[in-house]
């Protein structure tokens, strides 16, 4: 028993010297950008509507076809983020609005993309996503770990969105039952975003 | 056990009727956009009652309206919201929204049975003045984007409420019901028609 105390006593000890400051403050590591990029996206929602359009319509493919959007969309972001001073931030609105038409479009109207063509829409939505996030940086941003907490929360985000999709769709049969017609509802919701968002893009 | 879920209910009911309305600054920005939209479609009740009619039509038509019309309508909605935001002018738009809610109405009352490519066309037109309704009236102020996610989310919800209420129609009881409802809006439609008219002040 006395035993016991006497370890626990010497255990306590030497934690106790052991001990460091712990470095709470990431950003005084320098992993505060990882962090801001990871972020970032999540408060924009352009960023959020278009990711959801592209997990879901990824989703209602299938996984076999879903599953190359896992290294194409967080690659298709560092794309964007390295191109970022190329594109001007109006322009990037209405590409935004287009592609959210198009993709609700094509939910809606359940249609069978090819697996190329699913990649290279959810390619773009990336490149001029990645830009987006990007055009905001400052110069003392480390664009290093802002890219590779944008890549993370990219990969995450459009994983989970085209797994959920996929479970809840359960099968790829009728296009009239009530799940898929709720998923077809959703993309006619996104289209009509995107239609309302280019009309006042192009209005003001 | 029993008295668990009523615990819950009675603090579900009070702490919605605590809650106090959100006072939007001048309704800008993304938060000012979404509760701007969100709002937009409720808040006019001739709106109101056309939307919800035509979930409750498009229940008692059936297949494939049920599912074509949440699909589309508010994809045609926002045709009229580009019209109304380029101000594109229609002619007599409120007239016209009456009118919509006064057809409706009467289309649920009477459970009119239209072929599916005419019904469709009567709630497309409708459907594009409303949404030239909305578009015209947006607040500069707000979020493009967040404007037009609380906008058509509020008018999907409203079908989809129109639709749940059509499920009635599975019973003799409930059909009776949404007809009597059909007649409701149909009235408050013609008031609004009056209103649009002059006849009412």
């Amino acid at each position: 028993m006395r035993l016991k105390s006497v370890r626990g006593l010497m255990a306590v000890a030497a934690l106790l010297t052991g001990t460091n400051a712990a470095e709470a403050h990431i950003v005084a590591a320098r992993l505060g950008d990882f962090y801001m990029g990871a972020s970032h996206p999540l408060t924009d929602l352009q960023d959020v509507v278009l990711w959801i359009a592209t997990g879901v319509l990824a989703g209602t493919l299938g996984a076999s076809k879903g599953r190359w959007l896992i290294p194409v969309f967080p690659l298709g972001l560092l794309v964007g983020l390295a191109l970022g001073p190329v594109f001007g931030a109006v322009s990037a609105q209405l590409a935004n609005a287009t592609m959210m038409l198009a993709i609700g479009m094509l939910l809606a109207a359940a249609v069978q993309v090819p697996t190329i063509v699913l990649c290279a829409i959810a390619f773009a939505v990336a490149v001029t996503r990645g830009a987006a996030n990007g055009a905001e940086l400052g110069p003392e941003t480390d664009r290093l770990l802002f890219g590779a907490g944008l890549g993370c929360v990219g990969y995450g985000a459009i994983t989970l969105t085209m797994a959920l999709t996929a479970a809840f769709r359960r099968t790829t049969g009728s296009v009239t039952s009530w799940r898929a017609i709720a998923v077809r509802a959703l993309g006619g919701w996104i289209a009509a975003i995107g239609l309302m968002m280019a009309s006042l893009v192009l209005a003001s | 056990m029993s008295l668990h879920i009523p615990r819950v209910l009675t603090t579900a009911i009070v702490s919605f009727a605590l809650t106090q309305p959100a006072l939007a600054h001048e309704q800008a920005g993304v938060a000012g956009g979404l509760v701007s939209g969100l709002l937009h479609p409720v808040t006019g009740i001739d709106h109101l009652i056309a939307m919800v009619a035509v979930g409750i039509w498009g229940a008692q038509l059936g297949a494939p309206a049920i599912w074509i019309l949440p699909i589309t309508f508010p994809l045609v909605m926002a045709v009229g919201g580009v019209l109304g935001v380029l101000h594109v002018p229609l002619p007599v738009p409120e007239v016209m929204i009456a009118v919509s809610a006064v057809i409706l109405g009467l289309a649920v009352a009477a459970r009119l049975r239209l072929p599916f490519p005419a019904a469709a066309s009567v709630v497309a037109v409708f459907a594009i003045f409303h949404g030239h309704a909305h578009g015209a009236e947006l607040p500069r102020a707000a979020n493009a984007l967040a404007y037009g996610v609380g906008f058509v989310t509020a008018t999907g919800l409203l079908h989809l409420f129109g639709i749940a209420i059509g499920a009635l129609t599975r019973w003799p009881a409930g059909e009776r019901i949404i007809q009597g409802l059909g007649a409701g809006i149909a009235g408050i439609g013609c008031y609004f028609l009056a209103q649009g008219l002059g006849a009412v002040a």
